[in-house]
């Protein structure tokens, strides 16, 4: 297999440092039906996210009396990728993205606040370029909050691993393809908890150690544009004033 | 505009018991998008599903009637039941839209409802429900000046359902839509008050 | 349905029957339609309708592959929808239901018998010829997604560019030459509510109605034609229907064309 170069004089192939994320922006509510949405562009990815809920539990016998259910579907339409057409439908790695997306909200979300309810959060990527599990979490995160759900934080995520000897942040799909490690985290920012952490490749602990803080680093960055959105919304509800 | 509080802002350094806020380590945290007025040390979400309180007044539909109770449709995520006292007189079939009040909230989601009211005809608007204080205005001002301007009957529930019956249906909802798009501005009451004046006569 | 949805059925019906709609407009009115094209970069082509509130993103996909048995000089086309559960409260997720695979084969049919894409040009060489896929992503629903997943498929279609092919291998990185398109349709969809029948119908319009048609045009020809729902039309209505559907080509074709800049 011919490796590509990802590192040349120093830098990235799309001239970032490594501890550089991609330019990010995050628009909040695009949706009118969903309770809450965000869309993000982030690096080539773009990806829509929305959430409906609280809502009565279907079925109710599965429903929880002390607290709110969650459900969440990340998946990536058939035209989002660089090479041929997909295939439709949720394959394995987007059902495991769905998961390990859900316990990331089911920990931040104020689940008995909405006893009995049903919380569904969808991730739809309608074009990927390396970290759209990242991506898609960090847009569900302003979804959620701008459905007015109760969370005890604005979780965020961002990828992080290793190219040769170099620690980076925020791998593109190329990347992503022929790094020694990638590994997308989640992190509550308040206490720079991680709630969301997969890694495969090689790594010492060393290494392991410092990608783990360049990603908190960047991820300070994806947290700035969530916010941002936020507040983006309110000052654009003011303009369609008439 | 007043400064945006974010899930996990934290609103006080001192742990304070309020509603959409939450204590961790003896400091305060808001748990939702909103506002917050350090003066009267309240936290104002943005957005948000209906939390029911004692006797709110809410419009709903009723979707079934059983023999003891009359399961009410409120867009709420939990269940909302009428039940008929030995003396109550009122009779209602599915599809009915009534008025009603809060008597009790059991089991931590299941609204039990009184006094009941008809609602005959018109249609039902979904407003956000954390628009509805704005919708309602201080005393009432804001839906009264929409009804007057429409000529149309308007009954708000907490619960964000409105019913709209007569008049100018199409401009009341075209005001009521505009106040839960700019809740959060000011001088709200003088830009509807604009709005209705110079669609009235369309 | 929902109660809310029952209660504002009978209210759009009491609308109709004083002959107002609830948004304002005339009966043969459409909704504002917005385009943007060739959004999604990955993509071969794209486009996302606004028709109103309800919203659709079409995406073109080409994959090289054998041509079928019987048209073994030409390429194929693929339409396939999807209904997003993140477009309604009343969409579920799950495996495509009746309404999606209805949505795709309706618009495929108006794309495939007017002949908008020349499908002998996707011919490459011996035994491999381009499949040109389109994808209707439902993002916001607000009623009639026929037309407006006509309008993305058709807009999507436009601002295709095929990959180049070389030395037997496709080179997706670089497009060489824009998908030939040979016709425009254009399309149409009434729903009947109270003996009115009404285009472009909204969500409520269409929880109130009935009856509904789907027309396809090009300029001279009706190309695919689809009635849904239980109730009935009379001749005499599809033909008047027919009418107007042709009527409004010329300025549905006029929109799709300007949004290819």
């Amino acid at each position: 297999m011919n490796k590509p170069e990802l590192v040349v004089d120093g830098k990235r192939l799309d001239g970032r440092r490594f501890d550089e994320i991609r330019d990010l922006k995050i628009t909040a509510a695009p949706l009118k039906n969903a309770d809450g949405s965000a869309y993000i562009e982030w690096g080539n990815n773009r990806i829509l996210a929305a959430v409906y809920g609280p809502k009565e539990a279907t079925p109710r016998h599965l429903s929880d009396p002390s607290k709110a259910i969650i459900k969440c579907r990340y998946s990536m339409a058939p035209f989002s990728g660089l090479s041929e057409h997909g295939r439709s439908g949720p394959n394995r790695r987007a059902i495991e993205i769905s998961k390990v997306i859900k316990e990331v909200f089911e920990n931040v979300v104020v689940l008995s606040d909405f006893p009995g309810s049903e919380i569904d959060i969808f991730i739809e990527v309608l074009q990927g370029d390396g970290g759209t599990r990242a991506a898609g979490l960090t847009a569900a995160s302003v979804a959620v909050a701008s459905a007015g759900i109760h969370m005890r934080d604005l979780v965020y995520a961002v990828s992080a691993g290793r190219i040769d000897e170099h620690i980076a942040v925020d791998f593109t799909m190329i990347e992503d393809n022929y790094s020694d490690c990638d590994m997308p985290i989640a992190v509550a920012p308040r206490n720079n908890e991680i709630l969301l952490l997969q890694m495969d490749g090689e790594m010492t602990k060393e290494q392991m150690s410092e990608a783990i803080s360049m990603a908190l680093e960047a991820g300070k960055k994806v947290n700035v544009a969530q916010r941002n959105a936020l507040k983006e919304a309110y000052a654009r509800a003011g303009e369609e004033k008439n | 505009m007043r400064d945006m509080i974010i899930p996990g802002d934290m609103v006080s350094d001192k742990p304070l018991r309020i509603a959409n806020g939450f204590i961790q380590n003896g400091k305060t945290y808001s748990k939702v998008l909103g506002v917050y007025d350090a003066a009267e040390r309240t936290i104002i979400p943005l957005e948000g599903s209906w939390m029911p309180r004692l006797e709110d007044s809410v419009v709903g539909i009723i979707t079934e009637a059983r023999p003891k109770v009359y399961i009410v449709d409120l867009s709420y995520f939990g269940r909302a039941l009428l039940i008929p006292g030995k003396y109550d007189r009122y009779e209602f079939q599915p599809g009915d839209i009534i008025s009603a009040l809060i008597k009790n909230i059991e089991g931590k989601n299941t609204i039990i409802l009184e006094d009941p009211k008809p609602l005959e005809g018109g249609t039902i608007l979904s407003i956000k429900p954390k628009k509805i204080p704005r919708v309602i205005g201080k005393k009432s001002t804001m839906v009264r000046q929409i009804a007057e301007y429409s000529g149309t009957h308007i009954v708000v529930g907490m619960n964000g359902l409105i019913w709209l019956k007569d008049g100018n249906i199409a401009l009341a909802t075209e005001a009521l839509l505009k106040v839960e798009r700019e809740a959060h501005l000011s001088g709200l009451t003088d830009t509807i008050k604009n709005f209705l004046e110079k669609n009235k006569s369309e | 349905m929902e109660a809310i949805d029952i209660v504002k059925t009978s209210y759009i019906k009491e609308l109709i029957a004083k002959g107002i709609r609830e948004d304002g407009r005339k009966a043969n009115e459409f909704r504002k339609i917005e385009i943007v094209s060739g959004l999604i970069k990955n993509a071969e082509g794209s486009a996302q309708v606004d028709l109103g509130a309800t919203r659709v993103l079409a995406g073109v996909k080409l994959n090289l592959d054998e041509p079928m048995e019987d048209t073994p000089n030409q390429g194929n086309l693929v339409v396939s929808a999807e209904l997003l559960p993140l477009a309604s409260a009343s969409y579920e997720t799950g495996p495509p239901s009746p309404d999606s695979i209805e949505l795709a084969r309706v618009v495929d049919r108006g794309i495939r018998h007017a002949k908008c894409v020349n499908l002998e040009s996707l011919f490459v060489e011996e035994a491999k010829a381009w499949t040109v896929y389109v994808d209707l992503y439902v993002l916001n629903y607000n009623g009639n997604l026929f037309d407006a997943g006509s309008i993305a498929a058709m807009s999507a279609l436009l601002s295709t560019e095929v990959p180049k092919y070389e030395d037997g291998k496709v080179v997706r990185e670089e497009r060489v030459s824009k998908l030939k398109i040979d016709n425009i349709i254009t399309s149409s969809t009434f729903a009947k509510v109270g003996g009115k029948s009404l285009l472009d119908p909204t969500a409520n319009e269409t929880n109130a109605a009935y009856s509904r048609v789907t027309i396809a045009t090009d300029e001279k020809y009706v190309r695919a034609m689809q009635k849904g729902m239980s109730g009935g039309f009379s001749a005499k209505e599809i033909e008047e229907l027919i009418e107007v559907a042709f009527n409004n080509h010329k300025e549905q074709k006029d929109i799709i064309k300007k949004s290819q800049k």
